[in-house]
């Protein structure tokens, strides 16, 4: 059995995760549908690159800190650019801020096709692999992640984004602060994104901006959608199946994309409200539905 | 109800296929001892779609045409093409899948530079080698610290190598003093063309009147031609692949431009000539072979009667490939990939784009010469094989 | 000057095309408020049918149009029912429509490349002569005034179906308020057909004109995103808006190639919508009706 192709594809299911995450909370819980975390992505990729090629501060042996140093930082600049995106585009609605943010991750990507010190649309070739964006890694920092998020979820503030989805109106009357919260909601998408980004870097051990298409923001908000708005477990389950569902049509060869496309439109008629459709999977209540239905049997 | 029980079992259905399409190689795997297998990757949907595919049917065309000799080695070969979207993400899986549980021997392609580079940490942890069919970023083979990726190879010129050449000739033989560039901003290899281009033209007196950017899905090039026909320039790069060239070209022309058009080794095929026949008459252009070659042409023959359709450039870039890789099997005399990577660059091979061999210092084609081809009544005709050097 | 009365006939040109498309986009949008990104693959198919007309068909171009825009209706209608309308009748949010959306075109592109047809880059045969009419130094494509003149004639018979016709007052009528109109008796499932109709027989149109003008090629409905942007600008669900968004994204985008950077071209014109956005969040003549989702 070839582990290391399964390992290769759940080392990218977890970087995919890892934006997916961040915006599940930005659209599933805030209800904003972002069209440039492409652009996100891009940021953190190019910001933990430089950080391990260029500042390299830790001896080798120090790599992995390095590596998470990179990622943190990686993280946070693409916030910065977040908070900068947010304050002017957060007021617009639905497909005009969907709108805004295409342009975001459009212009990101000329810039950084245009500006030599990257590479130019040449990329940045050998990024260190080796111990850096490993199975472990990966591991690692998504639970964190998908801790850090079933946190911000059950708070007063997660209770406070999903009123703002289910009726903006009715939040803002009762004194939630709309804007605030989606500003939120956005800055921790884009720090997940640029941490994904980072990992991309150097899993990949190379990058240049065409990999960073708009097509990459759509794929990885149908990842969360295909996963069931509003539910953490369903972006899990969604990410794995959708990353795992195009190497397993591998083999159909130019059909591949045909049948994607097809599996979406039939899961969104089938089920619009996605695999887990807003309720969470726990293993208590799991186990208890499976009692409860053998009392109905007995 | 009804719907979960649906979905519960299209999840199910979907991971046995995932574990099948896992396990059916390893059970396979003691009968199909006969027949060895050599991979592709590239782009067969996405923008690279239409080279992509044609580098894959020429490979399986060669793979044929080879069993029918019997094969290499005395063993049968058979071709695995995945296809990548063009994506690096992509490229990485797939080249996993081939070598893990496809084992490979070796992986040709992929077409274009992002993907070889993205390949290169799990071809030096299999140890598989991987030649490159277009790949032309120096990057691909060596490091920018100047090692050498062990199992990188390329068949193909590189970037600066082709710049260097078009502005050579443009500046030494055809005489021009002004030249202008117009090229896709969002391409590697466009960028890379152009960049080189431009620093050769000046260093041998030229001078560079206008440099203008598209982004790569752009159809329409008046605003940036308009401009460039305002500068003036005796010749024109158009450093892309033929589809755009068509379209500019076109426009060009439309605009009133009458500069000469220059471009390298996206402008081959029977497709442009359609789409910018009249338009291109005139213009020069660096190519990997003269296609008027009767070697090349039955080729192109043989490839056509299988496909109906006529090849791009890249299959014979990835015959050539392929024919490296089958005298390195023969000459290592053993399907091991270190050995097999070991006799790469110890071989030599009558190859349809020239006399191939690889460089044991950076992976790539030594002393390869460009073709300089002219379009005369919407043809390729061969000027020379030109080196600026 | 010259070269500025240039650049303003081509950044017409651009526009002309993106608004054939953006209309699609915005009578879609006004009923169903959603965007319908299916809408390049319909484009790009429109463009495939004419081709095929046109080369294997051998008919007249006047006829082929007609054929093309009737087969991209067709289709249209037929991605609604299928795709669609089951989304429709639960009352999803827009976000599902756009997923499915995003769906159809990932597969009517693919289809297209894993087809015979194959992802080659096919050329119109020549209709008409490719030598520009010259306005002094200004070239003048007849295929431009080709386009104009059709662009024209279609959006005039669009806004008088919808401005004159009973079914245009029912259209109206839905995209006001779905839920009273379905009160007042109009028929939503017919006005919707319409509606996808009507997009589509745009959408082939468009196909075929930019296959002319341009090529015919399996990711060409990618530009559509252009004309997405310009339906922005313009202010979602206004036609108006959507004609005068893309004239506007064509010289934009034509005036900032030819005299700021054309290698920053779409930065600056991003840049521009974006502002033009903070100030009018809801484009140029858009409506400003909650959004529903």
């Amino acid at each position: 059995m070839g582990w290391d192709y399964v390992i290769g594809i759940l080392i990218l299911s977890g970087i995919n995760l890892m934006t997916a995450l961040g915006l599940s909370l930005l659209t599933g819980f805030t209800g904003l549908f972002s069209f440039g975390h492409a652009g996100f992505i891009a940021i953190g990729a190019y910001t933990a690159t430089t950080i391990t090629m260029k500042y390299n501060i830790f001896p080798e042996s120090m790599l992995w800190l390095q590596f998470y140093l990179a990622l943190i930082i990686a993280g946070l600049v693409s916030m910065l650019v977040s908070l900068i995106i947010g304050k002017l585009t957060l007021n617009l609605k639905g497909d005009y801020f969907c709108i805004a943010t295409l342009g975001f991750g459009e212009a990101i990507r000329l810039i950084l096709d245009n500006v030599s010190y990257f590479g130019g649309a040449r990329g940045l070739p050998n990024i260190p692999t080796v111990g850096t964006t490993t199975i472990t890694n990966v591991i690692i920092i998504d639970i964190i992640a998908v801790i850090c998020l079933v946190f911000i979820i059950n708070s007063r503030h997660g209770r406070n984004m999903t009123a703002i989805r289910e009726d903006e109106l009715a939040a803002q009357t009762i004194g939630i602060n709309v804007f605030k919260y989606k500003m939120i909601a956005l800055a921790i998408s884009a720090f997940y994104a640029g941490i994904a980004g980072g990992m991309l870097a150097h899993y990949l051990g190379f990058i240049q901006p065409i990999m960073f298409k708009m097509i990459k923001s759509t794929e990885l908000t149908i990842m969360v959608v295909f996963g069931g708005l509003g539910s953490v477990s369903g972006t899990v389950i969604g990410t794995l199946l959708l990353t795992f569902l195009p190497e397993v049509l591998r083999s159909f060869y130019n059909w591949r994309l045909v049948l994607y496309g097809a599996a979406i439109i039939i899961i969104m008629i089938a089920r619009p409200q996605g695999i887990m459709g807003g309720k969470e999977f726990r293993i208590i209540t799991f186990f208890k539905k499976i009692g409860r239905k053998e009392e109905v049997k007995s | 109800m009804n719907k979960r029980l649906l979905l519960i079992i299209s999840v199910l259905l979907v991971f046995t296929m995932i574990f099948s399409a896992c396990q059916n190689t390893d059970t396979g795997k003691p009968s199909e001892e006969e027949t060895i297998k050599i991979g592709w990757i590239g782009g067969l949907t996405g923008d690279f779609a239409p080279w992509g595919t044609c580098e894959s049917n020429a490979a399986n065309l060669i793979a044929e045409q080879t069993n029918a000799n019997g094969g290499i080695l005395g063993r049968k070969v058979e071709i695995i093409s995945y296809d990548t979207r063009g994506d690096a993400a992509e490229s990485v899986n797939a080249v996993k899948r081939l070598i893990t549980q496809d084992k490979v021997i070796a992986v040709l392609g992929p077409n274009t530079s992002g993907q070889a580079m993205s390949i290169t940490s799990v071809l030096n942890e299999h140890k598989v080698p991987n030649i490159a069919t277009v790949a032309t970023n120096p990057t691909v083979t060596v490091q920018t610290d100047g090692t050498v990726n062990p199992y990188n190879f390329r068949i193909c010129f590189i970037d600066p190598y082709q710049g260097a050449v078009a502005a050579g000739y443009a500046a030494d033989r055809l005489g021009y003093t002004k030249g202008a560039v117009l090229y896709d901003v969002s391409s590697d290899a466009s960028q890379a063309f152009s960049e080189y281009f431009q620093q050769t033209f000046i260093e041998k007196g030229g001078e560079i009147v206008a440099v203008e950017g598209f982004k790569g899905g752009d159809v329409d090039f008046r605003p940036q031609l308009s401009k460039i026909k305002e500068a003036n320039p005796e010749v024109i790069l158009f450093p892309y692949n033929y589809k755009d060239v068509a379209l500019s070209a076109n426009q060009a022309r439309e605009l009133g431009i009458t500069a000469t058009l220059m471009g390298g080794d996206g402008w081959p095929s029977e497709v442009l000539m359609e789409m910018a026949g009249e338009a291109i008459e005139g213009s020069f252009i660096v190519n990997h072979l003269d296609i008027a070659d009767p070697v090349v042409k039955e080729f192109t023959e043989q490839y056509v009667e299988k496909y109906d359709i006529k090849p791009e450039i890249n299959a014979y870039l990835v015959h050539d490939a392929f024919k490296l890789l089958e005298a390195a099997i023969i000459d290592a005399n053993s399907f091991d990939t270190v050995k097999i990577t070991e006799s790469l660059t110890k071989v030599t091979v009558e190859g349809l784009t020239g006399t191939i061999r690889l460089s044991e210092e950076d992976h790539n084609p030594i002393g390869k010469q460009a073709a300089i081809q002219e379009i005369v009544n919407k043809e390729y005709v061969f000027k020379e094989r030109y080196s600026p050097y | 000057m010259n070269v500025f009365l240039q650049q303003v006939v081509n950044g017409l040109s651009i526009g002309s095309i993106y608004a054939l498309m953006s209309v699609g986009y915005s009578l879609v949008y006004s009923i169903m408020n959603f965007s319908n990104f299916a809408h390049g693959g319909v484009i790009m198919i429109g463009a495939y049918l004419g081709y095929f007309c046109l080369t294997q068909l051998g008919v007249p171009f006047i006829l082929a149009i007609i054929m093309t825009a009737i087969g991209a209706g067709l289709l249209a209608v037929s991605i609604e029912r299928i795709v669609y309308s089951s989304l429709r009748k639960r009352n999803a949010p827009s976000l599902y429509f756009l997923i499915s959306a995003m769906g159809a075109s990932i597969f009517l592109e693919n289809i297209i490349i894993a087809s015979p047809i194959g992802p080659t880059f096919r050329s119109y045969p020549a209709i008409f002569s490719s030598t520009p009419i010259m306005l002094g130094n200004t070239a003048l494509s007849r295929i431009d005034l080709l386009m104009f003149i059709i662009s024209f004639i279609s959006l005039i018979l669009l806004i008088f179906i919808i401005e004159k016709t009973k079914i245009g007052l029912s259209i109206r009528a839905t995209a006001f308020n779905i839920k009273g109109s379905t009160l007042m008796g109009v028929n939503v499932d017919k006005v919707i057909f319409i509606i996808f109709l009507l997009g589509g027989l745009l959408a082939g149109i468009a196909g075929m004109l930019f296959g002319m003008k341009y090529t015919v090629y399996p990711q060409m409905g990618e530009i559509t995103t252009k004309s997405f942007i310009a339906a922005v600008f313009g202010g979602l669900g206004s036609l108006p808006g959507a004609v005068i968004g893309s004239i506007l994204l064509g010289l934009i985008e034509t005036m900032s190639s030819a005299y700021i950077s054309s290698q920053y071209r779409d930065l600056i014109a991003f840049t521009l919508l974006i502002f033009i956005l903070i100030v009018k969040p809801t484009g140029l003549m858009g409506k400003s009706t909650e959004d529903k989702a």
